[in-house]
This record gives C-alpha cells, structure tokens and sequence, in this order.
C-alpha cells in the first residue's frame, strides 16, 4: 500500500525525538578533540631546537620558515622561526620529522583573522608570550644564513 | 506551435552538484537534450605539484583529491610507491590499512546516500547519514589526529600505531552497524517518493558502463562483477570473505542500494580484520630519504567511487617525474550526459547523486 513507507519512516524520527541529542554546544563547550589532533601552529621549545632545518625541508608547502646562525664554535642557533598557518596542510611530516622532537602543535582547535597575515605566527614570540620554554635566542645577524 | 530549444546553467554554485561543478544543460521544455559537465574550477594542478615533491610529501595532496574516502588515497598512492621500491609492509600496518580504507568507503557511501536522497527532497536522511559518519571520523580522530586529510598511510605501513580503546570502538561501531542500517532502510530505502524518483529512471546497460570505462558502484550496478579488490587483490585482500554485490538493470536504484550493500560488505571486513589484526610493528624500514630505482609503476585500489590508480615515473631521483592519477569519479562524470538524456529536468540531479562525483577528486 502506497504511504506506509512514510508512516515508517516517519515513526523513526518520532523515536529519535526521545533520544538524547547528538549536537555539540560548540562555541559554549570545546569539543574533546583527542591527544593526537593535528591544528593551531607550532609549539616550539627553542632551547631544543638544533636549526638543522629538516621540519622545513619536509614541509609540502613551504609553510615553515627558520634562521640560523652559527655562532664561534660553529653550532647553530635559532634566530628566526615562521610558521604560516595559512599554508600549512596539517600533514604532521615535519612534527614527525624533528630529529629531538622539539615541535609539537600547540592544537587549537579554530583560528580566526582580518587579513593573512594574522595566520602567519613567529612561533619564537609565541613560545615567550605562552611560556613553551625558556628561549635562548641571539639577536637577528645581518647576514642571517639558511637553515 | 513553433518551440525552440534552450540552454540552461546549473551550478557551479548549485548545492546539489557535490562542490564546484557546473553542467550546462539543452532543454526541450523540461526534457534534457544534452548535459554538457563543465570541469575545472576545482583544478590545482595536483599532478604538476607533486613532480615536485618528494614521494612522501606527495601523500598529503591525494587526501584533497577525494576528501570524503581519503583512506583510500592515502593506500594508493603507498601501495605505488612501495611497489616501486619493493617494500614489504608489516603485517598488522596491512590490517589498519584494511579497516581504515573500508571505514572510509562506508563514510563516502553515507554521504553519496545522504546528499542524494536530500537532493531529491528528503534532509531528514541527510542529517541522519551526517550523524552515523561522525562516528566513522572522530574514530580516524583518534587515530590519526584528523577528521578528513588523514596523511595516514604511508609508505612502508601507518603513521601510528592505534591508540589505546580504538579498536574497541571500532567494534563497538561495526556491531551497531546492523541498527544504522535497519534506520536506513526504514527511513530512506521504504520510502515511496524515494522509490519513485529513482526507479527505471536513466538506465546504463552494461555495455555502455563497460565502454565509457565506469568503474566501482556504477559498474556494477549495471551487472558487472568488477571489483579490484577480487579482480587484482591489492594489501591483503585476498584473505577476507566477503561479496561484490551487483544490480541488474542499472537504473539509478541499482546505484543507490548497491551502496548500502557496499557498506554491509565492508563492516564484514572490518570484522574479519578487527578478528585476525596480529601485534607487531606498523611501519616497515623505510630509508629517511626515499630515493625509488627508475622505472614506473600503476598500482590501482578499489576506493569508495570506483578504481583509483596511481601512475608514478622514478627517474632515480627523490622527485617523481611523472605523477598522475586515475581518478574514478572523473570518468563516471563523463557518463552524465548519456544518462541525462532524455529525462527530465528533476533528475539531473538525481542522476548526478548515483554517479557520486566528488569534485576534489574531478578536478584535482
């Protein structure tokens, strides 16, 4: 008989009225995003870092971007370290690709800005200003070599 | 009286053209003459990008490729890099590959199911198939850190192991699965206005799926017994027990129920995967630097829209020279024309919803 599959159907939806809802508050409550979510920029522990320049080498897009110089015994330090996120592809290479494992994401969850330069983050600042870790960064040469 | 033919735009704007597609539509009246797919404002240039990059930096791009079975692309592309290099894969990497590529296809199933029976009228299917796949991505959450561009799979096995509890939710979703699909087919496949819009409405015979070289659930729904899964097993394949369903007259409902039964064939998988997954490591020696011996390679999987392949050219360098990719969605596309003709103006869309284009991967 025509019309009993849309009483059917419509008897589900009745039920699932009953149900407890599945919607997130988002805004109001963060959503649990697990340990291993992939998002914000880079959280960098500068005193770590060895400049060796391999996260910026695995990057797909280019959207990691790092200074160094090297100081009177030929090591190298940080003196810049950029990471645009409005490049970034989220692809974990270069997370998985840091020899001493001194970036991770710092796993926010949304970004937001007026223009693209508001995604571009010097993950060094943002390191002081949220505590990562203590910085021990030379000054900016003139002549600041590539990592 | 004297009529006259006319042209009418559809999309690329049009929400039921699956992203960014544009069909420039011949109409007599409210029939379809001719339906002409205008492609390409999707294109990056994909291909081009990944000649220069290496392999391994060329996994993330395949994820934009068809975003909603990513699994699948992620496995391809591997596979045809492993090939070229003559990896041998560990074996529990080889079961994680398994479940992730089918949870992947029954995702994809979902959302061909939902947005096709919302665009022909009915939303409250759509938000129910939303529902059941967030299960299906927060479960690659977990694992992966990523809801949709995975970068999962990689050449040699998985980027990580699974994380505690995953597999119990894994089985915890697959044992429920009987329920969704009880849903489904009370709300979606019983009812009469769905049957009527898709039933006998643009049939492929399966000589013309064969010559237009459809493939996956658009194939088959013609009768056509075609997976690469059995045709030419790929992974592991060949050690899971499972059957390709085929439809008889491929007419849009052959196309729509064959992916419910799709996703039943791949919760037997998972199953059977989740039954036999051996401990052990999950990613094979692979050298920091993948450097393939020249030569070239076509590795294809089953993904959710038909048969992905991977064309990749080694000249001994880390580049690729030659990347390129078969992609399933594209070539069913071409088929909208001839199925559009002759029906009408309603059923574009319809027809458009059983080919599952996804643009991301028609584009590319």
């Amino acid at each position: 008989m025509q019309g009993i599959g849309l009483l059917k159907g419509m008897f589900v939806t009745i039920q699932e009225f009953f149900r407890k809802p599945v919607t997130e508050e988002y805004p109001d409550v963060m959503p649990d995003l697990g340990d291993r979510f992939r998002g914000g920029t880079i959280k960098l522990k500068t005193s770590k870092c060895i400049s060796c320049g391999i996260c910026m080498n695995s990057c797909p897009n280019g959207s990691i971007k790092l200074t160094s110089v090297r100081d009177e015994n030929n090591k190298r330090h940080l003196s810049t370290y950029v990471h645009d996120s409005g490049l970034c592809l989220y692809c974990n290479l270069c997370i998985e690709s840091c020899p001493v494992k001194c970036i991770d994401w710092t796993n926010e969850f949304a970004f937001s800005g007026y223009s693209r330069e508001d995604l571009i983050f010097d993950c060094i600042d943002l390191a002081k200003k949220r505590g990562y870790d203590v910085p021990e960064v030379k000054a900016t040469p003139e002549a600041g070599e590539k990592g | 009286m004297q009529t006259q033919k006319y042209e009418l735009n559809m999309g690329p704007q049009h929400p039921s053209t699956h992203g960014v597609l544009r069909i420039l539509l011949e109409l007599d009246g409210e029939i379809v003459v001719k339906a002409t797919p205008i492609i390409g404002y999707l294109h990056r240039g994909i291909e081009k990008i990944c000649e220069n990059k290496t392999y391994v930096q060329t996994i993330p791009f395949t994820d934009r490729m068809d975003y909603l079975a990513a699994m699948g692309n992620n496995l391809g592309i591997s596979q045809a890099i492993e090939k070229l290099m003559g990896v041998t894969v560990p074996e529990r990497a080889e079961y994680i590959r398994v479940i992730m590529a089918e949870l992947s296809r029954i995702a994809s199933h979902m959302i061909c199911i939902g947005s096709l029976v919302m665009d022909i009228g009915g939303v409250t299917g759509f938000t129910f198939c939303i529902r059941d796949r967030e299960e299906i991505l927060e479960l690659f959450n977990r694992a992966c850190g990523a809801r949709m561009t995975f970068n999962y799979i990689r050449v040699g096995g998985v980027s990580q192991d699974l994380p505690e509890g995953w597999v119990d939710a894994c089985w915890k979703f697959v044992n429920n699965f009987d329920k969704v699909m009880e849903t489904y087919n009370n709300l979606i496949v019983g009812n009469e206005i769905v049957q009527l819009r898709l039933k006998d409405i643009a049939i492929l015979s399966a000589e013309r799926a064969i010559a237009m070289s459809a493939t996956g659930a658009v194939l088959r729904a013609s009768g056509v017994d075609y997976d690469v899964r059995k045709a030419d097993p790929y992974g592991i394949y060949d050690r899971f027990d499972f059957d390709v369903p085929l439809g008889q007259k491929g007419d849009n409902w052959d196309r729509f129920m064959l992916r419910f039964y799709e996703m039943e064939q791949s919760v037997r998988i998972i199953k059977q995967a989740l039954e036999q997954m051996p401990e052990g490591p999950v990613m094979a020696k692979v050298p920091k630097v993948i450097k393939p011996p020249a030569g070239e390679v076509y590795h294809r999987v089953e993904n959710a829209k038909g048969e992905i392949g991977f064309y990749v050219v080694s000249d001994g360098t880390t580049k690729p020279y030659r990347w390129h990719a078969r992609r399933a969605a594209m070539v069913n596309l071409q088929l909208l024309d001839e199925l559009c003709h002759g029906n009408k103006l309603g059923d574009v869309v319809a027809i458009l919803g059983t080919l599952d284009p996804v643009l991301g991967e028609v584009d590319c």
